[in-house]
């Protein structure tokens, strides 16, 4: 590649200089740009110009809160992200954690988490597929195997057969299965919540995660000493389809705006992106033979423009892009359709002119990209260059000369917030109503509650042990197992949580909830948590007490994690999700964990193992809890009591459990959650009902053992009293009874049969996903 | 009753007809271009008939806005060039498809595939040269049938 | 010398590698041969075709990989007598191509996995399947005991066998009818069939006994730790269950 000459002046400009507020505003607007009017003055005073066209498009998509993170960055950065097991921490498309050693190799999880709220809404199928392809190419791009997913998602009310909610839920499912399916990654956790704050903003996030020998991690970086190599582009042909994808992420949604939106609509094309990930893994093993560095990256919001001056800004170099090199499926496209245009399947290698050809051959010809899509190749689009300079150019035209860094460099919105009232005052007489006696029926209810009834109706539609390596699937215990390095006995735990009931009391301590929540379902299986990552769903950060929520939440998430012990090491921040009238989403931080087991035979399940073993309630720092609770919104009681966690408990409490687990104490195991502890342990039964075994449970409440308490801890199954109880010194476990053989639940003097409880709690969401 | 018959087609690229087209190419069937859309035939009452394309325009489970355009064909039965795909026996899904929303006056739906191939002129293919690609990839006879 | 099994990657395909784990574990001579290898397969003794979506199942699981020149050297193989094992998308394939249950013409077929029933959609669900036919009738079958009962997880789109009655009283009447999908304690009804299959069918094989195309995945049920409670207190990493169906395999091949 030649280096460029400016042969004529900068074209089509976006005219800033001199104009008036009035003039520079109406005209952003007609051009679809979401820079605000200092943002673009700011551009011109930095350029000594008015921006070409295609770079209002650039810094448009760089500088949009989707790519900036421009509001939440600054508060983000108070997170806990530091650790013994931290590999690569935030900063990179995906952050890695250390899962653990075999025969002298290091094995690292690569983690990512990403949403795709706002194409959901407006096509769900393919929004949510689009969600599913993203990650993956940002775990792929690592040099990573992908391995797993895992999917939280918030749908509105879907009670209505004919609503536009029922519509979405059921979509979204059927996007994430065709995509997810397809690549062959199976889905292994994930969670579901139904609310009516969730009607007009459908919340999708996707989890995805990778192992790797951590002695052969790519970086998203122009390597050192890579000045003039080339910019190669794969994939799938650059359409229209997806111009101003950021852009649109950043605009409220409503009816109208879905319909100009059209053009925004990223079309999935899993079958392509199965065969990229399997020629990647190809090029992974070409560059390791001949221990190449290379730089590797994915495209996302800001398309060839964001993902390419990232990259090479990164490694503290410049780029020359060609934008006719660029392979495009339709005629004439403009050339910021081409530079910024997010175009789904996608990535950017970053090689040694000397293996281009090697690289290419692997992709178009061994591969047959061509063969698979339409347009579909490896091309080289570019070079690395020593000027920090981000230029593209078509035909003669240069149409964007830019410092790179001023275009990728942190810009930061201040914004007002108000530090947010706890909700910590307890209201007695309400606390009174739930604590009371309550007839049989009550628990019947709290199972065929929308957010405790059973999943399986929805996550069946999704390939769970595709890969041959699932341990524990959806739906067997409270995180996702699988063995990921094969042939190594090294174990992976995945789990999510978030609550949105809580999240209407108090976004702090929802934020807090979450992450135990999340610490509690990996520990549960047996395994160490060992890294956390997050996605930030929230309203519009201009309006005050939504922005709050937000900052209120990243603390919450950062005292959780400290005290816990681990770290975040990545995420992602999803805002403006709120409806056009104005009513935003339940504050909605929603957090991922990673666990480690370092023999797979060790990982514990929920399914009771014997009939006459104890049963203990394990507290786990936050009981007590019943704000925001299925058993209050059962009995119609509103109470805004979220109390705190006392994470001391939390951390001791983890800590002993986990050594009974070590020492072989513990038969069964489940986290109490949603539904409290009662519908944990009829859970368990149910667990051992699909191994074929009929078990019941004998429990009785007390003043320490609320049968209906939501406040997290553990229901344990315990072979032999005497040996646990030698832990009780630093286990604070209750005894409440014992697993009996006859298929029957018994709390005091209720009695429940166990095949009538099941068929109460799978009924519901059958019918939502018939 | 009337019997109406809609056309609802991807305006998104379609990948499987790209799929499709290099199969039928590769068998030497002489096809440039394909289009593959659903088509619905409806039997409504005839108070209800004259409102069936909005009825269906309104339904988002067979017609999103975003990525198909819909199209009431003139006749019930396929143009030149053009094959149905039957399903034989019973259509699971065909529900699903509909979603939950029954579409009012509607007293039965049938689906079928229906694949449109243009020869080297752009013109629609002749008949022998539908039936073969029919026969040769687009139909399954132990569960479909074709219709030309 | 053993003999050389070719384990198949079409466009798509996404089971390759736990498929040759099984392989291998139950000492098989098998290597990957990716469709930029096409050319090679006439070399190999045997073909295992495993799942995935080749061509991404487009206008019909199977109908575009069963024209793929790939599968020129599986029918090739197949009329020669070579050993042809298909699972899942293997198997779809298979079909697609003629070559199970073989009652007419190749590429011309006379059965489907089709849509599942009822709603249509994929289901990822674990079952067994219990073997329907006298075990010497499919040489892939042959090492397994009678009414052999294996653990596997049905995840398809498009599992359901259909075919005119006609075919499917061939199907029942002439011994291709290999599993049949089965409750835990070998029991058949018809909630152990997952997708409705017609007969509840669950894999097929050829006149010959050469051919077997299974629609659940045995190979994903087939350590140790893909079922935990189950093999508490053995070595996790060996296999066990769904294996099974690879040791005879295995053996058919000696």
């Amino acid at each position: 590649m030649q280096p460029y000459r400016r042969t004529r002046p900068l074209p089509k400009n976006f005219e800033v200089i001199a104009k008036s507020e009035h003039e520079i505003r109406s005209a952003a607007s007609a051009a679809g740009l979401a820079l605000r009017v200092d943002e673009l003055r700011r551009i011109a005073d930095h350029l000594g110009r008015n921006p070409t066209l295609v770079e209002a498009y650039a810094f448009d998509a760089q500088w949009s809160e989707h790519c900036s993170y421009k509001s939440s960055r600054h508060h983000l950065k108070n997170l806990p992200t530091t650790g013994p097991t931290v590999v690569v921490g935030p900063g990179e498309d995906a952050g890695i954690v250390h899962l653990g050693e075999w025969k002298g190799e290091r094995y690292g999880v690569v983690v990512a988490h990403e949403s795709h709220n706002h194409p959901s809404q407006v096509v769900p199928f393919e929004g949510a597929a689009t969600g599913v392809g993203g990650i993956v190419r940002d775990v792929l791009c690592m040099g990573a195997q992908v391995v797993a997913i895992a999917d939280p998602l918030r749908f509105g009310r879907v009670e209505d057969a004919d609503s536009h909610q029922r519509y979405i839920a059921t979509s979204v499912v059927d996007g994430i299965a065709a995509y997810g399916n397809a690549i062959g990654v199976p889905n292994i956790a994930g969670d579901v919540y139904f609310d009516g704050q969730f009607d007009n903003n459908c919340l999708v996030n996707v989890v995805a995660l990778g192992v790797i020998n951590e002695s052969e991690i790519i970086h998203s970086a122009a390597p050192p000493g890579s000045e003039g190599w080339d910019i190669v582009l794969v994939g799938k042909a650059t359409d229209a389809s997806g111009f101003g994808g950021a852009a649109f992420s950043s605009l409220a949604l409503d009816a109208q705006d879905a319909e100009a939106n059209k053009s925004a609509v990223q079309v999935p094309d899993p079958f392509l992106k199965n065969v990229i990930m399997r020629a990647s893994y190809r090029v992974f093993e070409y560059l390791r033979e001949h221990k190449i560095t290379a730089g590797f990256k994915d495209l996302g919001a800001g398309g060839i423009m964001g993902c390419t001056a990232e990259i090479c800004s990164s490694g503290g170099y410049g780029a020359v892009i060609d934008l006719d090199d660029v392979s495009t499926s339709q005629e004439n496209l403009p050339p910021a359709v081409i530079a910024i245009g997010e175009t789904q399947e996608r990535l950017t290698w970053i090689v040694p002119p000397g293996v281009t050809s090697e690289i290419l051959r692997i992709y178009n010809q061994e591969f047959s990209l061509p063969q698979i899509a339409r347009g579909a190749c490896a091309t080289v689009i570019g070079c690395v260059s020593k000027a920090k300079r981000y230029v593209m150019r078509t035909g003669d035209e240069i149409v964007m000369d830019v410092d790179i860094d001023f275009l990728t460099g942190t810009i930061r919105d201040e914004l007002p917030f108000k530090e947010l009232a706890a909700s910590d005052t307890p209201e007695p007489s309400a606390i009174d109503r739930l604590r009371a006696d309550h007839p049989a029926e009550v628990l019947t209810k709290i199972l065929a509650h929308r957010d405790v009834c059973s999943r399986a109706p929805l996550y069946k539609q999704y390939d769970g042990v595709v890969r041959g390596c699932t341990v524990l699937e959806r739906g067997a215990a409270d995180a996702g197992v699988i063995a990921p390095v094969r042939g190594t006995p090294l174990g992976m735990a995945v789990s999510v949580a978030g609550n949105p009931r809580y999240g209407k009391i108090d976004a702090r301590r929802a934020a807090e909830h979450a992450v135990l929540e999340a610490v509690c379902k990996v520990v549960a299986v047996g395994a160490t948590p060992i890294g956390l990552t997050d996605c930030l769903n929230f309203g519009n950060p201009k309006k005050e007490d939504q922005y709050s929520e937000l900052v209120a939440a990243v603390d919450g998430l950062g005292r959780g994690a400290r005290a816990l012990g681990v770290p975040f090491v990545s995420g992602n921040v999803s805002l403006y999700n709120e409806a056009a009238a104005g009513n935003a989403i339940p504050a909605s931080p929603i957090v991922a964990c990673i666990g480690a087991l370092a023999d797979i035979s060790n990982v514990i399940t929920p399914a009771f193992k014997g009939s006459g073993y104890a049963l203990y309630y394990v507290d786990a720092g936050a009981n007590h809890n019943n704000g925001g609770s299925v058993l209050a919104e059962v009995l119609g009681i509103q109470l805004s009591y979220l109390p705190p966690i006392d994470f001391d408990v939390a951390a001791a409490q983890l800590t002993a459990l986990r050594a009974a687990m070590d020492a072989g104490l513990i038969r069964a195991c489940k986290a109490v959650g949603n539904g409290g502890a009662v519908s944990t342990i009829v859970q368990m039964a149910f667990a051992a009902g699909k191994n074929g075994k009929r078990f019941g449970a004998r429990v009785e409440r007390s003043r320490k053992f609320s049968t209906l308490d939501e406040g997290g801890g553990f229901i344990v199954e315990v072979a032999s009293r005497e040996a646990f109880e030698s832990f009780i010194p630093t286990v604070a476990a209750h005894h409440i009874g014992a697993v009996t053989g006859d298929a029957l639940l018994i709390v005091n003097d209720q009695r429940f049969n166990i095949d009538d409880l099941h068929a109460s709690w799978s009924a519901p969401l059958a019918e939502v996903y018939a | 009753m009337k019997t109406s018959a809609l056309a609802i087609r991807l305006k998104i690229p379609d990948n499987e007809a790209f799929t499709a087209l290099g199969a039928l190419q590769r068998l030497e069937i002489g096809v440039t271009r394909l289009e593959r859309a659903d088509v619905w035939v409806f039997q409504a009452e005839d108070a209800h008939a004259g409102a069936l394309l909005s009825a269906v325009r309104r339904n988002e489970t067979l017609f999103n806005p975003n990525k198909h355009e819909l199209a009431e064909l003139e006749a019930n039965r396929p143009r030149a060039g053009e094959v149905w795909i039957e399903e034989l026996g019973e259509d699971p899904g065909l529900r699903a498809r509909l979603g939950g929303k029954m579409i009012p006056g509607v007293r039965s739906a049938k689906r079928y595939v229906a694949w449109r191939l243009f020869g080297s002129d752009n013109a629609a293919v002749d008949p022998a040269t539908a039936r073969a690609a029919a026969e040769a990839l687009l139909c399954n006879p132990a569960i479909e049938r074709a219709i030309l | 010398m053993s003999a050389k099994v070719g384990v198949l990657i079409y466009p798509g395909t996404n089971s390759e590698d736990e498929t040759l784990k099984l392989l291998h574990d139950v000492g098989v001579d098998a290597r990957l041969v990716h469709w930029s290898e096409a050319a090679t397969l006439p070399n190999y003794d045997a073909y295992v075709l495993p799942g995935g979506f080749a061509h991404e199942d487009r206008i019909r699981a199977g109908a575009i990989a069963a024209h793929d020149r790939m599968t020129d050297s599986v029918i090739e193989g197949a009329q020669k007598g070579k050993l042809v094992f298909g699972l899942c998308n293997g198997a779809q394939i298979v079909l697609e191509a003629g070559l199970v249950p073989g009652t007419g013409p190749v590429r011309r077929p006379t059965a489907a996995f089709t849509r599942n029933s009822p709603n249509g959609k994929f289901i990822c669900r674990h079952v067994h399947v219990r073997l329907a036919i006298d075990p010497q009738r499919c040489a892939i079958t042959a090492a397994l005991p009678k009414d052999s009962l294996i653990p596997a997880w049905a995840a398809h789109g498009e599992g359901r066998l259909a075919a005119t009655d006609a075919h499917l009283k061939e199907i029942a009447s002439g011994g291709h009818l290999a599993f049949v999908y089965a409750h835990a304690d070998g029991s058949v009804d018809d909630r152990a069939v997952p997708n409705g299959s017609a007969l509840g069918a669950a894999a097929l094989t050829n006149r010959e006994g050469n051919v077997l195309a299974i629609m659940p995945h045995p190979e994903r049920d087939a350590w140790g730790f893909n079922h935990p409670d189950r093999a508490r207190g053995t070595d996790m990493l060996a296999p066990s269950g769904g294996v099974a169906l690879f040791e005879s395999f295995a053996k058919a091949l000696k």
